[in-house]
């Protein structure tokens, strides 16, 4: 087995945006290797160098601490040094639960789910919120951490498209629903002018709250997506980075 | 105290190093445990927030370079040589008084 590089449990645990992480590990990198040539200068052996040059380099627990404090998005910095950092969940959940009660009235207007529409009507309130939530998630990961990692972020992305179906399926659903129950009054006979202006209204509703949910989950994703694609390019750096740098063990410098 | 003690130390050192001239990290570290004899040492990476810290109060400009591989120098600022010397006299003061005063409980 390959064995790993020094930095490697560095770049694991230092939770800063991928930028400052590529940067702390090729500087702390550079320096280790030009730190060891000058201690095998001195008389160090090989191997004695390398490990007194990665003791006084590489990054322990408390000095990580420190440079993710340093290097935390301006907006994380800002949260940590007012406290607002342990509040920043709280206040996502408060915002997802806010939007989806905004739509829950839009809801009960436009649906009158307080009737037998609400089979289909409240699972795409409970839609929009989880929608919210996700990318609050997402969104305080980027800005206040600094550090989405692939894993979670592509957890999140699938997450984001599964419920942006979700709301477009329960939209059509609710509107089919409602056509076919028309279709059915119709053919009763018992559709006056203002009940067939009330179905259609039922009818376009169902549908634009899909929409708006899927358009909202999609829209709030694309504001990520610079970030995200940047995030991405220094991640593909950092492993070009440790694939160009097998570990320099003493028998391979001699 | 004793920390924030500390910090503005290792701080003035790595300002005192580059005030010979512009350094790679590593190169600063061995020559703050040369020119102490050993009494001052960065172990663990611990000399990188203090040269991050010092390069986003301006006191320090970080320049990357290097062929191929990149590799970070420092050097002093204007703004770094003054805080040097501020730093430095201020520290004098308090040792001065520190020494006054452990002096005289010795006499004591």
């Amino acid at each position: 087995m390959r064995p790993e590089h020094p930095l490697a449990d560095v770049e694991r645990s230092l939770a800063v945006p991928p930028r400052r992480r590529l940067d702390v590990l090729e500087e702390v990198d550079a320096d280790a290797e030009a730190l060891q040539a000058e201690l095998e200068r001195r008389g160090y052996g090989p191997a004695q160098a390398r490990r007194a040059a990665l003791r006084r380099v590489v990054p322990g627990t408390e000095t990580l601490a420190q440079l993710e404090a340093q290097h935390a998005p301006p907006l994380g910095r800002w949260a940590r040094g007012t406290g607002w950092i342990d509040r920043a969940e709280r206040l996502g959940i408060f915002v997802a639960t806010g939007l989806a009660g905004a739509v829950a009235c839009i809801t009960i207007l436009g649906t009158g789910a307080l009737g037998s529409a609400a089979v289909l009507a409240w699972p795409q309130v409970i839609v929009v919120a989880l929608l919210a939530a996700n990318w609050s998630r997402a969104a305080k990961r980027l800005w206040i951490d600094g550090d989405l990692r692939p894993e979670l972020r592509r957890r999140l992305w699938e997450r984001q498209i599964g419920l942006i179906v979700l709301a477009v399926a329960l939209g059509a659903l609710g509107a089919a629903r409602e056509v076919w129950g028309a279709f059915g009054a119709l053919e009763a006979e018992a559709f006056a002018p203002p009940a067939m202006w009330d179905a259609v209204g039922r009818i376009v509703s169902f549908a634009a709250l899909g929409l708006s949910a899927a358009i909202f989950g999609l829209f709030g994703w694309l504001a990520l997506t610079p970030r995200l694609i940047d995030d991405e390019t220094m991640e593909h750096r950092i492993s070009a980075f440790f694939a160009s740098r097998l570990p320099t063990t003493p028998s391979r410098r001699r | 105290m004793q920390a924030t003690l500390s910090k503005r130390i290792n701080e003035l050192l790595v300002l005192a190093v580059l005030e010979q001239g512009p350094a790679h990290g590593y190169q600063i570290a061995l020559s703050v445990e040369e020119r102490t004899g050993g009494a001052f040492s960065f172990q663990h990476g611990t000399l990188y927030p203090i040269l991050h810290r010092l390069e986003t109060n301006g006191h320090v400009r970080g320049t990357w370079g290097g062929e191929g591989r990149r590799r970070k120098t420092y050097e002093l600022t204007d703004d770094g040589r003054a805080e040097l010397a501020a730093g430095a006299a201020q520290l004098e003061r308090q040792f001065r008084v520190l020494l006054e005063l452990f002096g005289g409980t010795h006499a004591a």
